[in-house]
């Protein structure tokens, strides 16, 4: 999908090439977190445009973290909005759920990560689980399993390598 | 290959590392340059981002854990016994009142989430059951010295473990239900509209504008707008089929309730949105026994009984007086 960047002639800070690399990842990560295309666009738009804002008043720690962050923000947003309409029995809409191809891809997804958490060692599983479902801090996952604060990340990255290889072998099916 | 490891495993920790809370500089400008260095580091941790963003992936992990709370994984089992041991500690600190102050307590409120199309069953630190519906919300506090939870949306079957000095609070809009230990349903129709049934024991009622109740096993009681406004005793409560409500089977015994609570136990079930256009027939009395799992039934029956129409659109399913019907 093209994405025509913001204005940046006169930034200082990324190079122009920079901001190509930047466009790609973002709408990469986007269109993977939505089902509806006609949202991928104005996403990565709105993204790049705060960051760029951002980006001139100071110089960014991280471009990319505060990118990546912005567009999640901005998924969440858009989901809260189209919740609410669709909770509003009289409004007569143009239809935003997924298409159907989409909820069997979904259903699919669903049961390849289920297999995969399934096959993990259990206590890699319990760390993924209170990290991401339950919003536990690192901290208090290594005290109440007693494990070291590295031996927590390690579970973390190891089980997110895990789901996302189980993601890539169902893709290339 | 190896390589392609290496960059999955280098992006899976970058994505750990800006999940937290604090990221510091040096680690931010690393960041940076690692995903300036080449477009396969950016693709790898788009998709792992993503990955771990998704709803697909709360949902996988709220699958395994309600099969881990069946007792599938030993390691459930064994942070219960810490948070048993956790609590005598609390007990044994809590007897000398001067440590009291020194402990404040990590009170952690676990959230559990169900999307439509089906429920779960979850097991509490306290040992209670909880059947929860689809669509449903629960949030849980099991503190030492009482066990609350917060039922923000759908329906939850409650078996409570009994504990003499630990009441259990349950909370649905500002009605509120207490009890030590028994079998109950709270079924959280709307945002102030809540039904409790009560299948062991008893339970108090306590809603804002009348005295607490007591409902005794069989009893049934519908709260609206804080009051009380229906109470029954069903009589075949606790006996033959009546161990369980009917929604943990699938089926709901609707008794003059408004049209938009029948839809909302459908919509529980069924993956598309269901959409009733027209106010008075979402306030339209229904009573009968539905199927609530199997969504195209009810509203079939719906359709012949009240004169509606049920048109299924590819991704909605919209609800109609029909031309002429006596909803109209």
């Amino acid at each position: 999908m093209p994405v025509s960047l913001p204005q940046i002639d006169e930034q200082a800070g990324a190079a122009p090439e920079d901001w190509e690399a930047i466009t790609a990842a973002l709408s990469r990560y986007v269109r993977a977190r939505t089902s509806r295309s006609d949202q991928v666009e104005d996403v990565v738009q709105e993204t790049l445009s705060r960051l760029v804002e951002q980006n001139r008043q100071k110089t960014l720690v991280s471009i990319y973290a505060l990118g990546f962050r912005i567009a999640a923000n901005l998924l969440v947003d858009h989901h809260r909005r189209d919740r609410r309409y669709s909770n509003e029995p009289m409004m007569e809409q143009v239809s935003e759920a997924p298409l159907p191809d989409r909820v069997i891809a979904g259903r699919q997804e669903l049961s390849a990560l289920t297999d995969a958490l399934a096959a993990m060692p259990p206590l890699r599983r319990e760390v993924v689980v209170r990290r991401r479902l339950r919003g536990e801090s690192c901290a208090a996952i290594a005290r109440d399993l007693e494990l070291s604060l590295k031996a927590v990340e390690k579970h973390i990255t190891r089980g997110l390598a895990d789901l996302h290889r189980a993601m890539a072998a169902r893709d290339s099916q | 290959m190896m390589r392609d490891m290496q960059i999955a495993a280098d992006a899976a920790l970058w994505v750990n590392r800006l999940d937290q809370p604090v990221i510091d500089t040096s680690a931010s400008a690393a960041f940076d340059a690692w995903m300036a260095a080449d477009a396969r580091h950016r693709e790898s941790f788009a998709d792992m981002q993503a990955l771990w963003h998704s709803d697909t992936l709360l949902q996988a992990l709220e699958r395994s854990e309600a099969s881990i709370a069946e007792g599938e994984a030993p390691v459930t089992r064994a942070s219960r016994f810490a948070d048993l041991r956790r609590s005598a500690l609390w007990f044994a600190m809590a007897g000398s009142a001067a440590m009291l102050f020194l402990i404040v307590p990590k009170l952690g409120v676990e959230t559990y989430r169900t999307g439509t199309g089906g429920g779960r069953t979850i097991v509490l630190a306290d040992g209670s059951h909880v059947d929860l519906s689809g669509d449903a919300e629960l949030s849980v506090r099991i503190m030492p010295w009482r066990r609350e939870v917060t039922l923000a949306r759908g329906e939850a079957f409650f078996d409570v473990a009994h504990e003499r000095w630990r009441p259990f609070l349950v909370k649905s809009g500002s009605t509120s239900v207490r009890v030590l230990g028994t079998a109950f349903n709270v079924d959280r129709q709307s945002a102030t509209r809540t039904a409790v049934e009560v299948y062991r024991g008893a339970v108090t009622l306590d809603t804002p504008r009348t005295q607490d109740i007591v409902l005794h096993k069989g009893d049934h009681a519908r709260v609206v707008d804080d009051r009380i406004t229906a109470q029954a005793t069903n009589p075949n409560a606790g006996v033959g089929r009546h161990d369980k409500p009917d929604w943990t089977a699938g089926w709901f015994e609707a008794s003059d309730v408004p049209m938009s609570v029948l839809i909302a136990k459908v919509q529980r079930y069924s993956l598309r949105p269901i959409r009733l256009r027209d106010p008075k027939m979402a306030a339209l009395p229904v009573s009968g026994r539905f199927q609530v799992s199997d969504p195209a039934r009810v509203l079939n029956a719906i359709r012949g009984a009240y004169a509606l129409e049920v048109r299924y659109d590819r991704d909605v399913i919209r609800i109609a007086p029909s031309a002429g019907g006596p909803a109209s």
